[in-house]
């Protein structure tokens, strides 16, 4: 079969944008890490925690996260169909309308426009770009493995197929409001049903954005790098079956404890647990096909990058189910225990994995080897350090608060206001302020490796034969 | 089977996805919200409390405050009350939060006097040393649009007068936010039920004790001295320099406050510190 | 025991009995080739 011509030009910009959007979310996280110790850094009305934290999160999950998952996506399913994309021109409409409707997005949060739901936040004009924006891409995804010349579906594409599905309904029902002006709704559920919704909507977005693509590219990626395939196809395809089917039912171990039906909590807290099943299938499935192989580690930075990945993700979904327990959640919700696990997950698993993706596709989208594999590895060391200092530091500090919160004298009186056990957070807020810095410039070291790598690198003669043919 | 055909398995993974959707999600519209969950005394927002609703949402304070108190004791005896589900029928969209920054704020309606939350939302760290709230006092500067609102409340389907709507001209968005907090958590007349009372004959146990002065000191810094100012001369809460009263009567008021008039009850914070408190305050007023 | 349990259990079980026939027919001697082949195949281009 004759080589088909992919179409690589798209892949190169999407990841440019996935970085720059994910170095804006980065940067507002270190801003806002430093509010939170230093309330004088506040500016009114537009640069205050309260617009600025929707930022972060809005910018790390639809830019950087959403942004790589288009790059990678519209990469493998050309390569995994071995047919260029359905349409070029729906692929360029994307990119722009990504870039306008995050651009939007961005603006809108900072002059107050905001639903308050979180990972929603986005007012409804703005929804409705989303809406549009994700339809375009799934058609042009569904329509190119159709059309596909490759008769297996190799299981990225099934993670990839359920992502558009699962996005597309999660966020059209979540985004239910009545519009009160232009930049004004009011939810279409209230109360104890709003945030029934609302946390199916949440922690599923975590299924079908932050943990569905990323394994995606880890089973793509993983056996192109190492050059053997995964261990077991069908122990993927049953992991498959179980996390999609699974996941839809743990939204409310986010409301535990609250008004919310005692039944439903309970449901949420039995399926978190079950969910440590498909997560270590797939987790299983990544260290087996390292059999053999395990000398990769120290040889090939990429490696290195989706096996720590894929450990973290093994962490947090043992981590995650653990905190869906009832009395656990009594003892450790709400303090800052909660975004140390998030953390875990976006930088240590999430971006990880983007990273190493990252790192496979530019030679081939660009024709370039890596500038330099030392810088990688610097960079590697640094994210990894900077999450741990950012995480390890949180879990301590939450694990304080929580204490404090609960204690109580002889007397059955509290043993502490609420601004004691605050103050006591400081050292540990100064500590994330810390390992996120080191985190950012772990992120700067990979974009100068990047762009060097455009303008200096190797040409490679293979690589850069389809690269040119890729341009559209 | 579905391994080598696209739509199918588009197909049977919108089913999976489904099954817990419809069963944890679409089923329980059925019971939440229900006559069965009304509490008749809770009553929708008024136009000032709604648009202090909006604002609250606008700035972003469910990133840092929870809106929703657990059934757990700690929690109950910190905050109030716990929370019930119909408390929050009228809640378009919930706030319930995620994370606690700042403490819980489902009750705290009726805790402070109005002129507590104005100075704390100008300047926290007057009321709170060493809060990390960002400051709020530009609120005032904008004034709100009777209109705007009125349209907010017909969207809504919310009750209102004309009176309240021409009442509106004027205000800022400070007295809006302000009325709003005021109305958190009122729903219910939780403080009533969960008043505590002191029976039996009160006996100081630090009775002429000077050495617990100190620690009396640091608590009311720590709790009073906001309202009452940092030498008793008062402020937001009255002098306290004239304290002619048994210790047993001022120890009555501390844990039981004046909730009518602004002063919360301390009786949280236990019968030992109290006496402290007491012992500091009575031997102020002697000088 | 009332209807609603039973009809909770009979759910139960009927989603459980659809995991074990999605495991065995994935897993059947028969399909093993099908469902392997494309962990080999995606390695082929580039």
């Amino acid at each position: 079969m004759e080589k088909p011509n992919y179409n690589t030009d798209i892949v190169r910009s999407f990841i440019n944008w996935g970085i720059i959007w994910g170095l804006v979310s980065i940067m507002v996280g270190v801003i806002v890490s430093l509010q939170m110790v230093e309330p004088a850094l506040n500016f009114p009305p537009y640069l205050t925690f309260g617009r600025l934290r929707p930022l972060h999160t809005n910018a790390g999950i639809y830019g950087w996260a959403v942004g790589t998952t288009f790059a990678l996506f519209l990469y493998m399913v050309q390569r995994l169909c071995k047919t260029r994309l359905w349409s070029d021109k729906l692929a360029r409409f994307q990119l722009w309308f990504f870039n306008a409707t995050i651009i939007t997005a961005a603006i809108t949060l900072l002059l107050g426009y905001t639903t308050s739901k979180e990972y929603h936040e986005l007012e409804w004009p703005v929804d409705i770009m989303v809406v549009i924006l994700w339809v375009a891409f799934a058609i042009n995804i569904i329509m190119t493995i159709i059309k596909r010349r490759e008769e297996q579906m190799y299981i990225s594409l099934w993670y990839m197929m359920a992502s558009i599905v699962g996005v597309a309904i999660l966020y059209i029902v979540d985004g239910a409001e009545v519009p009160v002006s232009l930049f004004k709704s009011y939810s279409a559920y209230a109360g104890t049903n709003d945030a029934n919704v609302h946390w199916w909507f949440g922690h599923n977005a975590v299924a079908m954005v932050l943990t569905a693509p990323p394994l995606a590219m880890f089973y793509y990626v993983l056996p192109k790098s190492t050059g053997v395939p995964i261990y077991s196809h069908r122990m993927s395809i049953i992991a498959f079956w179980s996390l999609i089917f699974m996941y839809l039912w743990t939204g409310a171990h986010h409301l535990l404890w609250t008004p919310v039906p005692d039944w439903i909590q309970t449901l949420a807290m039995a399926f978190s647990v079950m969910l440590i099943a498909p997560s270590w299938g797939s987790v299983f499935n990544g260290y087996l096909s390292m059999r053999g192989q395990w000398h990769q580690m120290r040889e090939n930075y990429l490696v290195k990058f989706l096996i720590i990945g894929i450990t973290f993700y093994g962490l947090q979904t043992l981590q995650g189910p653990m905190q869906a327990i009832r009395s656990f959640s009594a003892f450790i919700h709400y303090t800052d225990w909660v975004p140390a696990h998030i953390h875990m997950g976006t930088m240590g698993w999430v971006s990880m994995i983007a990273f190493a993706s990252i790192y496979y596709l530019v030679p081939r989208v660009y024709g370039r080897e890596l500038y330099s594999v030392p810088l990688a590895n610097l960079h590697f060391w640094l994210i990894l350090i900077g999450q741990l200092i950012w995480t390890i530091s949180l879990w301590i500090a939450g694990v304080l608060q929580a204490g404090m919160w609960t204690a109580t004298n002889s007397d059955g009186s509290l043993a502490y206001s609420f601004m004691e056990t605050m103050v006591e957070m400081y050292p540990y807020w100064w500590a994330r302020v810390f390992g996120g810095i080191i985190f950012l410039f772990g992120v700067i070291v990979f974009i100068y490796n990047l762009v060097m790598t455009t303008r200096r690198g190797e040409v490679s003669p293979a690589s850069e034969r389809t690269a040119v043919e890729g341009r559209a | 089977m579905w391994e080598r055909k696209p739509v199918l398995l588009l197909v049977l993974a919108t089913a999976a996805i489904m099954v817990g959707t419809i069963v944890t999600m679409i089923l329980p519209f059925a019971w939440v919200n229900t006559d069965a969950d009304r509490i008749a005394t809770v009553t929708p927002y008024n136009p000032l409390e709604q648009e202090g609703r909006d604002i609250y949402i606008r700035e972003g304070c469910n990133n840092c405050h929870t809106q929703t108190i657990r059934p757990l004791v700690t929690e109950v005896l910190r905050y109030g009350d716990y929370s019930k589900s119909g408390e929050f029928v009228y809640d378009r969209p919930f706030l319930w939060g995620s994370k606690r920054t700042g403490p819980d704020l489902a009750r705290i309606g009726g805790k402070y006097p109005d002129a507590w939350h104005y100075k704390h939302m100008e300047s926290p760290r007057a009321m709170v040393p060493r809060s990390n709230m960002p400051d709020y006092g530009w609120l005032k500067n904008n004034l709100l649009d009777p209109q705007n609102i009125r349209h907010k409340m017909d969207v809504l389907g919310f009750p209102y007068e004309q009176a309240e709507i021409d009442a509106l001209k004027g205000k800022n968005e400070m007295d809006a936010i302000v009325a709003y907090l005021q109305k958190l958590g009122t729903g219910i007349p939780w403080r009533k039920t969960a008043e505590t009372l002191v029976v039996g004959e009160l006996h100081n146990p630090y009775q002429d004790d000077l050495t617990v002065l100190d620690a009396g000191k640091a608590l009311y810094m720590q709790h009073c001295a906001a309202c009452h100012g940092e030498k008793l001369q008062g402020e937001i809460g009255p002098e306290l320099t004239d304290l002619d009263m048994p210790d047993a009567d001022l120890y009555q008021i501390l844990f039981n406050g004046f909730p009518e008039d602004g002063m919360p009850p301390f009786s949280a914070i236990g019968s030992d510190r109290l006496w402290k408190m007491v012992n500091f305050l009575k031997n102020e007023a002697k000088h | 025991m009332d209807w609603a349990s039973i009809l909770y259990l009979g759910v139960t079980f009927g989603l459980f009995i659809i995991f074990v026939l999605i495991v065995r027919y994935t897993y059947s001697r028969k399909n093993r080739e099908q469902n392997e082949e494309a962990k080999y195949r995606m390695l082929d281009d580039d």
